[in-house]
């Protein structure tokens, strides 16, 4: 009992307190069991490096931190300047007041367009990739048939193929079946590539919910399809979120086959209609290239700043388990 | 039959293509017209052809990012482990440039490292006026700087991964290793990346693939393989012979070889993710 209550103590103290400064206070303790012998005093010295190399470590770290959001500041200042400002020098105070950049990216650079494709894109291809990742993942976890262990690696397998590589025959398999140019190419082939991971993690996920309660629904006549609809989908509401964001940020960035497959401005997404802003057809104005830069961005960026504990649980499930 | 739908889509937008690319590796397709087989040709031609031969030292010198990739964000993982002052903020924007689209980061890389741009005004004010240059098209400079964004593009990754792994290890165990009078590099290297293995290997796993099959945007968008064809990287390699000389068979033949090369990397990640959960599968 007594030992019991000593370790959840400690395990309190490891929660709320850093383990660094926890180790003079484990350290007297573990005096008495004769451990220290190997501990002496820092002289004041050496504690003066200690603690300069100490701040030397935070402000390199503080160094790299800023330039992670170095890129985000810098689109938002050149986006409140004028093209004559961005002459003049690259970086420096806003020069024009307003947003003017931004309503001339958004109407007339089509970005409003290239907006709402995205938006259709990313909709459509996360909810396709969710919708057969929960089942494909009821079925691999919960439910009992011959050869599910093989479908399951076969499935799986395909997560070692880049896509990258397989560019021509899926572009030519697009044009074969008619898709080109359609939301329905990338919509398809997004969902294709984030289903492996996807299903791999719901797998997971729905193995580990409790049996008592798929039991009792079992019990209150809940068939096959039942307890998938009725028990398994509210119970996978945080796995389901967690690749919601993983597969949000996959397709929003996605470029290469966003290039290949949608050439046409009505259904072309932001990242390939925001990279011809740069193109050869007129002179690049910058302040409107750096505010389209900053529309495509925000949506991301909202969504890590919002929903970065389930991204972080994405990231770290594929990696752990 | 639950898994059905996610087979189906996998096999026709994925198996299909893959079979379709093992086919025509051996074919002088060109995309119409009739397909003839020309059997290893392909590949004695590949093995020919310089620009291949350019083209994969450029990936093999971004795969020199691959220690990079595992040490730093081992280090800066465990600093945030140990909560150095300002953890919180670091374990957030350290992961920001891995959510900014490649295609943003790559414009903005075209700006900020050109000869008017910011990193050149900020060598300006540290007095080193004289290193000044564009430094994406001066060609020795070319492939460093890139390799510099890719790393720093995606260290955040790593060290969420790295993260991860460290908050499953026993806390008493660090403890203990700082009691016997361990100071930081070694308790890195003596307790925490032995005990860090998977993810190290899977860190090891997905940088070198990167720097094999991920390179694509980062190329096409900041130098399109210039000066020249000094950043040429293979999968640049691919899309010009595909679709601007036409040579679809020669292509998939490239593409062929390189997937051979990453899947059998790529396979031992998978073999980690399924290794375990067997038992559970089929218990």
């Amino acid at each position: 009992m007594r030992q019991r209550r000593r370790k959840s103590r400690d395990e309190d103290r490891t929660d709320s307190q850093a383990p660094l400064r926890n180790v003079r206070e484990v350290g007297e303790r573990d005096d008495d069991a004769g451990a220290a012998d190997f501990r002496r005093p820092l002289s004041s010295q050496r504690l003066f490096w200690r603690r300069i190399g100490r701040w030397g470590v935070v402000s390199g770290l503080g160094v790299i931190a800023c330039t992670t959001v170095f890129p985000l500041f810098f689109m938002l200042d050149n986006a409140f300047r004028t093209q004559m400002g961005w002459y003049h020098s690259e970086i420096g105070l806003p020069t024009a007041s307003g947003a003017a950049a931004f309503s001339g990216a958004w109407v007339d650079g089509d970005v409003g367009l290239f907006f709402r494709n995205s938006a259709i894109v990313a909709a459509g291809s996360v909810s396709l990739a969710l919708v057969l990742a929960a089942l494909a993942g009821y079925s691999f976890g919960r439910l009992r048939w011959r050869g599910r262990w093989s479908t399951y690696v076969f499935l799986l397998l395909w997560m070692a193929v880049p896509p990258l590589f397989l560019m021509v025959p899926i572009y030519v398999e697009m044009v074969r079946l008619g898709l080109l140019n359609s939301y329905a190419s990338v919509i398809l082939l997004y969902a294709a590539i984030n289903v492996p991971f996807n299903t791999y993690l719901m797998t997971a996920y729905v193995r580990l919910l409790p049996e008592e309660v798929l039991e009792a629904a079992r019990v209150d006549g809940a068939g096959v399809h039942g307890r998938f609809v009725r028990v398994v989908i509210p119970l996978s509401l945080p796995a389901l979120a967690t690749l919601c964001i993983f597969d949000f940020l996959y397709v929003w960035n996605e470029f290469l086959f966003a290039l290949l497959l949608l050439s046409n401005n009505n259904v072309k997404t932001l990242t390939v209609g925001v990279l011809e802003m740069t193109g050869s057809r007129f002179v690049t104005n910058y302040p409107v290239l750096m505010a389209a830069l900053v529309i495509a961005s925000v949506p991301v960026i909202a969504v890590y700043l919002f929903f970065q504990k389930y991204l972080v649980r994405a990231i770290v499930a594929g990696a752990v388990k | 039959m639950y898994a059905l739908p996610a087979v189906g889509v996998v096999l026709v937008f994925i198996g299909y293509p893959f079979a379709s690319l093992i086919y025509h590796a051996f074919t002088n397709w060109s995309g119409f017209g009739p397909v003839g087989w020309v059997g290893v040709r392909n590949f004695v031609n590949v093995y020919h052809d310089p620009l291949f031969r350019l083209s994969l030292r450029n990936n093999a010198i971004f795969a020199l990012m691959v220690p990079v990739q595992v040490i730093v964000p081992l280090a800066i993982a465990y600093l945030i482990y140990c909560r150095v002052p300002g953890w919180r903020l670091f374990r957030s924007t350290f992961f920001l440039p891995a959510v900014y689209s490649t295609v943003v980061l790559g414009l903005l890389a075209r700006n900020i490292f050109s000869v008017t741009g910011p990193f050149n005004g900020l060598l300006g004010l540290m007095g080193l006026k004289f290193l000044e240059k564009n430094w994406l098209l001066y060609p020795p400079w070319s492939i460093p700087t890139i390799l510099l964004i890719v790393i720093w593009a995606n260290f955040g990754y790593n060290v969420i991964i790295y993260l991860g792994g460290m908050s499953a290890l026993p806390v008493e165990m660090i403890e203990a290793a700082r009691l016997d009078g361990s100071r930081f590099v070694r308790t890195l290297a003596r307790v925490i990346a032995p005990n860090l293995k998977n993810s190290m290997e899977l860190v090891l796993v997905t940088s070198t693939i990167t720097a094999f099959a991920y390179m694509f945007t980062y190329i096409y968008v900041i130098t399109n393989g210039g000066p020249g064809f000094d950043t040429y990287v293979v999968e640049m390699l691919v899309y010009n012979d595909a679709f601007v000389d036409r040579a679809l068979g020669y292509a998939s033949a490239i593409g062929l070889l390189l997937i051979v090369v990453t899947s059998t990397i790529g396979f031992f990640q998978i073999r980690m993710l399924t290794g375990r959960g067997r038992e559970r599968v089929t218990q």
